[in-house]
């Protein structure tokens, strides 16, 4: 049933993206019940003997007070992190095959992962770009931020420029980011691996988490075509005839190659890479934040 | 090659459709829009190989199979000479080893002239010529296959015996039909025969040859006068040795009136001599009355004094089996005493009767040697004690006979004993709105009710209602009731009759033709069942054993040489055999019973009476006059060749394409379905 709600096809047929944020995060909060690994905010995770230079405002008081020795009382998430979201929205992101848009889908994540970092009182920016930078909202753990994300997050739209330079967008997206914490990028990074990590390494340059999504469509993955198909470009307008074995060997030989230097070089640079597959639920995109955001503990 | 229907040639433009599909359909195209194209190459040669040969073996594929299917209906062919164009031929000698064939010319038999004549024949065969010898009686034996080795066939001719059968041209003629169809081939047909007039089928056209068959005939010997012991009528069994009368009928053919001496024999011996007259190309009798048969079966035997060149129509060979008169044992409860009293009268009305009635009441009959009853008759049974019905059952189905008269009393049982009948109850005439029934349905061809002239006169006032179950219905009452219903039990029969002996129940005790219905009964069961002739043809067939039920027990026939005729296997499980010549046969069936069987020849051969002239020449002319018809008809190529046609060729071919077609189409939807199957197990 919780998978049933983390699909993208239901979620794409409710109207209010805060509400879809809600529901993929509840949903997916209630199942992660057996995994005692992943927590949020103010929820206990152990104690630990006293040490000297440890902040005594951890010390558990009730403790010493029964056992004369000092404890400190740990929880998981307590430390605020500086969350900031990338969306591509770029003319490539508006191809869906299966009833839900590329974009569509980013802007699902987006939505879900903002709401996550609210419930752990992160401070959570948003930066919405193609060529150039669409909508930027500054981080912050204000009261109404989630709202303004959440709105920023539903009017990005995919515009009609066509973009053709992967790395232009990019060079001016560290100049956003001043301050260090979890930058997440969700793009399809339709462009050589080697000049996407170029391209989105110097929003690591302060010290900050990068997280990469990359988005793609089923059809993107493995295309299903019968016979010779003319395909169209659609940021270029390019137009190529392209049959069934190309698509079927070479194409996907290409694809997984593709994906595989991505995310060799990703790794290389000590970037979290995550491949969202529009056709699959969410929850395994939220359980790669969670993970990188756990481990910030 | 030729084309019958050059105009079904034009469907072959259906083979635009696949090249519509194929190539000009895919060149029309909407562009599907992609969100990035950096991993397509554009490969002009790709695209362009692509879209004209990406499926090019289907396309090849299909578009064969609508050339194939085009060239099928155009129904083409190729002319092909005949084997008869080749010189090619089969000869076919037909040497007749009927019984006519013994007659002697010239003192050499005419089987042995007709070899000779064979041999002849087979040496004018063309070396390399394929050739069969048959061998032409009742039924036609092929002596070898179709060989070219004339030694083979030279030895085939030598190794044909006398037969004792009747020559029949029309299983010859229906063999080379057949042997036309198959091998198609012209046939050369000798046909070495005394050619005699009763050999021919019912009508001429059984005698019709097909087209390429050419009929030699050679005629051995000729019209001869021949006296003949064309027939003997003596009682099968025999009960009073004085009173016994055997009639001979001597038949004289081509003959002048003469006299002849007749004798008859018994178990070798003389015992009776008489003259005959018969009349020129007629027909004498002559009787002797009073056989001193001993008990048992005896081998007996007419003969005459002919001196004609067919002596072995000169005797006449019959069986008769003397026994003492048959018990009929008639089990009463004593309750309707008349019942026995109608019966008894009725049977033994005849002086001569061979039946002795004894009657025995229920509880003393259970115990009785029922092997010494060639009849049992239960009437109205209504309870009896079990071991009286088992015994009666094992008497049955060892062949024994039982009559059951079901009156009204027996309506107490829920079924007829023995005969496994349900009894539904009783029904009344009078109740049902009528006076009386009749008899509605009889079947006349039964020998028991042969000749109770339909019951004519007979009312039945009441009768108890017999289920007809797997008997078989002989007549039924005018509202549809079973009144007498048979029904095959092992070996024997039981007859159940569903109304009373006497003249309580019906009338038909007062009527004349309840004689006759009493004893046709009882000879009928009394010989269990329908009784097994003793005196019959060549190759006619005598039974072994009834049904299925006694596979596995052994039968036994022994020839007039006293040699077995059966193999084991035939012994176990044949239903019947066949007597091949002429002579007694000592015959042990299924069931036990030992009967000697007295086999003759065809009487129609002793008349030499020649097939004439112009039958033979029409005859002949059958197979070759077809010939001659359809001659002026043909011309040029067509004369020189006949057609072939090539249809089922192109269809085999049209198959394996479309098979193909179908295994190289599965494969590329295979192709096309596999991303998004991949993509599902995800």
């Amino acid at each position: 049933m919780i998978q049933r709600f983390l699909d993208p096809a239901v979620l794409a047929g409710i109207s209010s993206l805060d509400l879809v944020a809600k529901t993929v995060v509840d949903g997916f909060i209630s199942g992660l019940h057996e995994s005692p690994d992943f927590g949020f905010s103010q929820e206990f995770a152990e104690y630990r003997q006293y040490m000297p230079g440890d902040d005594l405002r951890h010390v558990d008081w009730n403790v010493f007070a029964r056992s004369d020795k000092m404890f400190l009382k740990r929880f998981k998430g307590e430390t605020n992190t500086l969350v900031t979201v990338l969306i591509d929205a770029s003319r490539s992101m508006k191809y869906g095959s299966r009833g839900i848009e590329k974009l569509e889908y980013a802007r699902f994540l987006a939505a879900s992962v903002v709401y996550l970092a609210h419930l752990q009182r992160d401070a959570t920016g948003l930066i919405v770009f193609d060529e150039e930078v669409r909508n930027f909202v500054q981080p912050s753990s204000r009261q109404g931020q989630m709202m303004r994300l959440m709105h920023a997050i539903d009017q990005a739209e995919a515009g009609d420029q066509k973009r053709t330079d992967f790395v232009r967008p990019f060079s001016h997206l560290a100049d956003f980011l001043r301050k260090r914490g979890l930058v997440i990028a969700i793009s399809d990074f339709w462009d050589d691996p080697e000049t996407v990590i170029r391209a989105v390494s110097p929003l690591r340059a302060r010290g900050s988490e990068l997280v990469l999504f990359h988005v793609l469509d089923p059809e993107e993955l493995q295309p299903k075509i019968k016979g010779s198909v003319l395909f169209e470009d659609l940021e270029s307008g390019h137009k190529m005839q392209v049959s069934a074995d190309y698509a079927g060997r070479e194409y996907k030989e290409k694809m997984t190659a593709h994906l595989e230097a991505i995310k060799k070089k990703a790794e290389g640079s000590g970037i979290e890479y995550f491949l969202c597959d529009t056709s699959k639920p969410l929850d395994e995109s939220l359980r790669r934040y969670l993970a990188i955001r756990t481990g910030r503990l | 090659m030729g084309l019958f229907a050059p105009w079904f040639l034009a469907g072959a433009l259906a083979v635009g459709l696949p090249v519509w599909l194929h190539l000009l359909k895919r060149s029309n195209q909407d562009p599907k829009l992609f969100p990035s194209l950096m991993f397509f190459e554009h490969r002009e040669t790709s695209s362009v190989q692509h879209r004209k040969l990406d499926f090019i073996t289907l396309f090849i594929l299909r578009t064969l199979m609508l050339l194939l299917l085009a060239l099928l209906f155009a129904q083409p062919f190729i002319r092909r000479s005949t084997p008869a164009q080749r010189g090619e031929r089969l000869t076919v000698v037909a040497v007749d080893r009927s019984f006519s064939m013994r007659t002697t010319e010239g003192g050499t038999s005419r089987l042995d002239l007709a070899k000779t004549e064979a041999a002849k024949v087979l040496s004018g065969i063309p070396g390399g010529t394929k050739g069969q010898v048959v061998a032409l009686s009742g039924v036609l034996e092929a002596m070898t296959q179709q060989v070219a080795d004339p030694n083979e066939l030279r030895a085939a001719v030598t190794a044909i015996k006398e037969g004792d059968s009747r020559a029949d041209f029309g299983v010859l003629a229906r063999y080379l039909r057949t042997l036309r169809e198959q091998a198609d081939i012209p046939l050369e047909v000798h046909v070495i025969s005394d050619m005699q007039k009763s050999a021919m089928p019912p009508g001429f056209t059984d005698l019709r040859l097909d087209n390429g068959t050419k009929l030699v005939l050679h005629p051995i010997g000729k019209a001869q006068p021949n006296w003949s012991v064309e027939g003997v009528n003596a009682p099968q069994r025999i009960y009073d040795t004085k009173t016994v009368h055997v009639a001979a009928t001597i038949a004289g053919f081509n003959a002048p009136a003469s006299t002849r001496n007749v004798t008859l024999m018994l178990n070798g011996k003389v015992v009776g001599s008489k003259q005959v007259q018969v009349a020129e190309n007629g027909r004498g009798s002559v009787e002797f009355i009073g056989l001193e048969a001993s008990y048992g079966f005896n081998k007996c035997e007419i003969r005459i004094d002919a001196s004609d060149t067919l002596a072995a129509d000169d005797h006449f060979a019959f069986a008769v089996e003397r026994t003492d008169p048959k018990r009929v044992l008639f089990i009463d409860d004593g309750l309707h005493s008349k019942s026995q009293r109608f019966f008894t009268a009725a049977l033994t009305s005849d002086p001569d009767s061979e039946f002795a009635v004894e009657s025995l009441r229920p509880e003393v009959a259970a115990n009785a040697d029922y092997s010494k009853y060639a009849v049992v008759v239960l009437s109205e049974p209504a309870n009896l004690p079990s071991n009286l019905i088992n015994a009666l059952q094992k008497y049955v189905e060892r062949g024994g006979g039982l009559f059951e008269a079901l009156g009204v009393g027996s309506a107490v049982l829920n079924k007829a004993p023995v005969i496994d009948l349900p009894i539904q109850g009783t029904k009344l005439a009078a109740s049902s709105g009528n006076r009386f029934w009749t008899v509605g349905d009889v079947d006349q061809n039964h020998a028991v009710l042969k000749n109770v002239e339909r019951f004519e006169g007979v009312k039945f006032y009441q009768a108890v209602t017999l289920g007809a179950g797997e008997g078989q219905v002989l007549a039924r009452l005018s509202d549809g009731t079973p009144l007498v219903v048979e029904r095959r039990v092992g070996e024997g029969f039981v007859m159940a009759y569903a109304a009373s002996l006497d003249d309580r129940q019906n009338d038909f005790s007062n009527k004349p033709i309840y004689v006759p219905f009493v004893q046709e009964t009882v000879k009928y069961l009394g010989g269990g069942g329908v009784s097994q002739p003793v005196n019959l043809g060549v190759d006619s067939y005598v039974e072994l054993r009834a049904g299925t039920q006694q596979q596995g027990v052994s039968a036994e026939v022994l020839d007039p040489d006293g040699q077995r005729v059966l193999s084991i296997e035939q012994a176990a499980s044949a239903p019947n055999f066949v007597l091949s010549r002429e002579g007694f046969f000592d015959v042990k069936n299924a069931a036990g019973r030992r009967t000697l069987v007295a086999a003759h020849a065809d009487r129609r051969e002793s008349d030499l009476t020649v097939m004439d002239k112009e039958t033979q020449e029409i005859w002949a002319a059958t197979g070759s006059e077809v010939e001659a018809a359809q001659g002026p008809v043909e011309s040029g190529l067509n004369a020189a060749s006949t057609p072939w046609s090539l249809a089922p060729y192109i269809l085999v071919l049209l198959l394996i394409v479309a098979l193909a077609e179908s295994v190289f189409a599965n494969r590329y939807l295979r192709s096309s379905i596999r991303p998004e199957e991949t993509m599902t197990k995800v």
